[in-house]
Formats: structure tokens, sequence, C-alpha cells
């Protein structure tokens, strides 16, 4: 009986106890398919160990040294336009998020109120302000239309079959320990663009997740099962 | 793991902004060990582009972060670190968004080579094979069999099972081998 290809795969790494290797070994002795096969993914796996370094792009050097040279951390924003972008950015997120959140809730009834973006003056603000105390600004806005998107897909969790159910669960545990390491990273260093970035990208990715369980919510609250196979595919 | 690479000449020390001797020892840092963080960045991406971005990430953060190596480690095994670790963090953020790491194997079994795949596979074969596995295997498959993390080190990296690292190596094995045996002579 063959071993199962999973198990020659565990035997090409070494991986399995010394009784099952064994055995494991004997069938490959006497397995002319099973033998190829392990064959082929040591083949595979030497090649990947020797893999060599990439040559990097010609202007590399170049480009990191004028990203060195630009502006320092923590100075005023006086309009420099990669910072603005960024933070223009994070309010779209967020705008975006409360504008789902105010549609789903004419559609399926009342909530706790979600929060308001900023105005443009607000945003155009940053003039005055430090990227620091508007990090903190977008982070109080993208917790607030967070947790309205919370309830609002809390609610609905009954509506999903158990298996889509669990596994936006899992996709949105993996998404909160993003959101607590990028945390952890912005106050370990507060000037750093790097650690900024990836908290503002972490809030928006949780929010486009938690919009698609809401849709996908008030797809089968519809029965609409076609637009809910579609969601569900595209959460793959 | 351990990341050997000759140390460059000397550490750069950042004592003020704009500093040349800073900057051209940066500079011999970078021209040390660009091609061995790209390589990372790239094959995590999945994409050159993603990881020319990610490239200039980890080495602005390095750059900025450069006060805080206390040399407990070799400059090499801390800017490693630091690229993995950034590289991760993209690789969270994308998989939370698809999550497809809970991926299962079932139809996995169904994949055979076109062709009996050759003992020696070409690099670049390689490389665009690599570029075509599905996220969340890819990943997987660079930490183990690229980079050489063992399966709990995969696990904890990617905060997923030990058994579900194993099973990604073997998944994303198994494309590679289809993709590497077709169109080569049986």
């Amino acid at each position: 009986m063959h071993p199962g290809q999973q198990a020659i795969s565990d035997l090409v790494d070494g991986a399995l106890a010394s009784d099952r290797h064994a055995e494991v070994e004997r069938h490959l002795g006497s397995c002319v398919a099973c033998r190829t096969l392990a064959d082929e993914l040591r083949a595979i796996h030497r090649a990947a160990r020797a893999l060599p370094a990439v040559e990097p792009p010609p202007d590399g050097w170049s480009r990191l040294e004028a990203a060195i040279e630009g502006p320092a951390d923590g100075a005023e924003i006086h309009a420099p336009w990669w910072r603005l972008n960024r933070t223009q950015r994070a309010w779209l997120g967020i705008a975006a998020a409360v504008l789902f959140a105010a549609g789903v809730i004419v559609r399926l009834g009342p909530l706790a109120p979600v929060p308001a973006p900023p105005s443009a003056a607000d945003a155009g603000a940053g003039s005055i302000e430090t990227l620091e105390s508007e990090l903190r600004q977008a982070e109080e806005h993208y917790t607030k239309a967070i947790s309205g998107l919370e309830q609002i897909a809390s609610e609905g969790e009954g509506t999903l079959d158990p298996e889509t159910a669990a596994n936006l669960q899992k996709s949105l545990a993996v998404v909160d320990q993003a959101i607590d390491e990028s945390r952890a990273a912005v106050r370990a260093e507060p000037g750093s663009e790097v650690a900024q970035t990836s908290l503002l990208d972490n809030f928006a990715t949780k929010i486009a997740l938690l919009q698609d369980t809401v849709a996908l919510i008030n797809e089968m609250r519809k029965g609409n099962d076609a637009e809910a196979a579609q969601i569900v595919s595209g959460l793959k | 793991m351990s990341y050997r690479q000759r140390e460059p000449a000397a550490v750069p020390s950042k004592t003020s902004d704009g500093d040349r001797r800073s900057l051209d020892a940066f500079e011999q840092l970078y021209r040390e060990h660009a091609g061995r963080i790209y390589a990372l960045a790239s094959r995590m991406a999945g994409s050159p582009d993603e990881g020319e971005d990610l490239l200039q990430d980890i080495f602005l953060q390095a750059y900025r972060k450069m006060d805080s190596f206390k040399g407990e480690s070799s400059i090499g095994t801390w800017l490693y670190r630091l690229a993995l670790n950034r590289c991760l963090d993209f690789v969270r953020s994308r998989q939370a968004k698809i999550g497809k790491r809970t991926d299962t194997l079932d139809d996995e079994h169904s994949i055979e080579p076109a062709a009996r795949l050759d003992d020696t596979i070409a690099r670049l074969d390689l490389e665009r094979a690599l570029a075509r596995l599905p996220a969340g295997c890819r990943e997987v498959f660079v930490l183990h069999d690229v980079e050489g993390f063992d399966h709990k080190e995969v696990g904890e990296m990617l905060g997923i099972a030990e058994g579900t690292s194993k099973s990604q190596v073997f998944k994303a094995r198994m494309k590679l081998r289809a993709m590497l045996g077709s169109g080569r002579p049986g």
C-alpha cells in the first residue's frame, strides 16, 4: 500500500518518526512511482535551497538615497506630496467604510452611531499638526468605523454557514494580530513611516474584510445565493 | 537559521542627518545585502515589483533604526531579521484579506506532472514557477525550502500550526512539480 504523497514530502524533510520513516523507505525500495516522486521532491528542495541572490534594481540605491535624504520624521508637514497622499488615503479609507456602513444601516436597520469622517478642512489641518497626531486621529476614526462594522457583522453572523463564518473569524484574527504588531512597532518608533503605513494598511485591510462580511450577510439575507457565492469566492 | 555573509568594512552609525560618511557606509551595506534581501522580498511577495517596494521599505527602516543595532548579532543577521519581519508583515496583511492559509489539500492529489522531472532544475524555471504559486503556500515554501527554516519556525512566524506548514510545503512542491514537469521531454 502506498504511503501517501504527504508522507513522502515529510520524508524528504526528515519530518517522519523513525518507525514511519523506515516503513516509507522500505516502500520506496519496491515502488518505482513513489521513489520517482520522492526523487523529484528532493530535486525541487535542493534547487530551492540553491537559489541565489537576485540582482536588485539598478536604480535601487539612488531611490533609497533620495528617500533617506527626504524630510526628517516628526517634522511639521509643509505639503510633502508623499505624506499628504498617504494621509489622504487613510481618510478616504475611513470615509469609504463609514459610507458603506451607513448604506448597510439603511438596509438592515438602526445600529449604534457610526463616526462621521473628518471634514476636508480637518484633513487639511495637517499643515499645522504633526504626522503622529494625524495618525492618532486616523486610528481613532478607523477604530470607530471598525467597531460599527463589527457590530453589524456580529448581529448577522448566524446567517452564514459555519465553515464560512469560521474562515472569516480566522482571517480577522490574523489581521488583528497584524494590527497589534503594527501598533507595537509604532509605539517603539513613533516617527517610522513604514510602521505608520503598515498600521494604516492593516486597518484598511480589516475594514475591507468586514465590508465583505457584511455584504455577504446582506446577500444571504436577501436569498441571493449567486451573489453570495461570488463574495465567498473573492474571500478565498 | 543564521544569515552568513561577509561583514561590511564598517557598520554605519548615524551621527547626524545627511552625514556623508554614514551614508557611504550604509550604501556599502546596501550593496552587500540588497541582492539577498531583494530575493527574499520578491519571492515572498511573488512579484519583482512588490519585492522592489519591500526592498526600499526594508532599507529605509534599517537606516532609521540603525541606532538600535547593538552589535549583539552580525549586521547581516540583524538586517535579515528586519527584512523577514517586514516581509511577514506584508504577507499577513495580504493573507488576512484573502484568507488562503486555511486551504485544504483535498484536491491536490490529482496534480501530476506532464513529464518526468529532471534531477537538475533550471534556476529561472524554478523562479518563474515560484512566482506562479498561490499566495499562502508560496510564502511557506519560500521560508522552508528556500530560506531553510524548519516547520516549527515557519509556523511561529506565520501564526499557523506546524502541520499546516508541512501541508502547505507539500502543496507547493506538488504544484511546482506539475509546473516544472510540463513542457519537458518525457
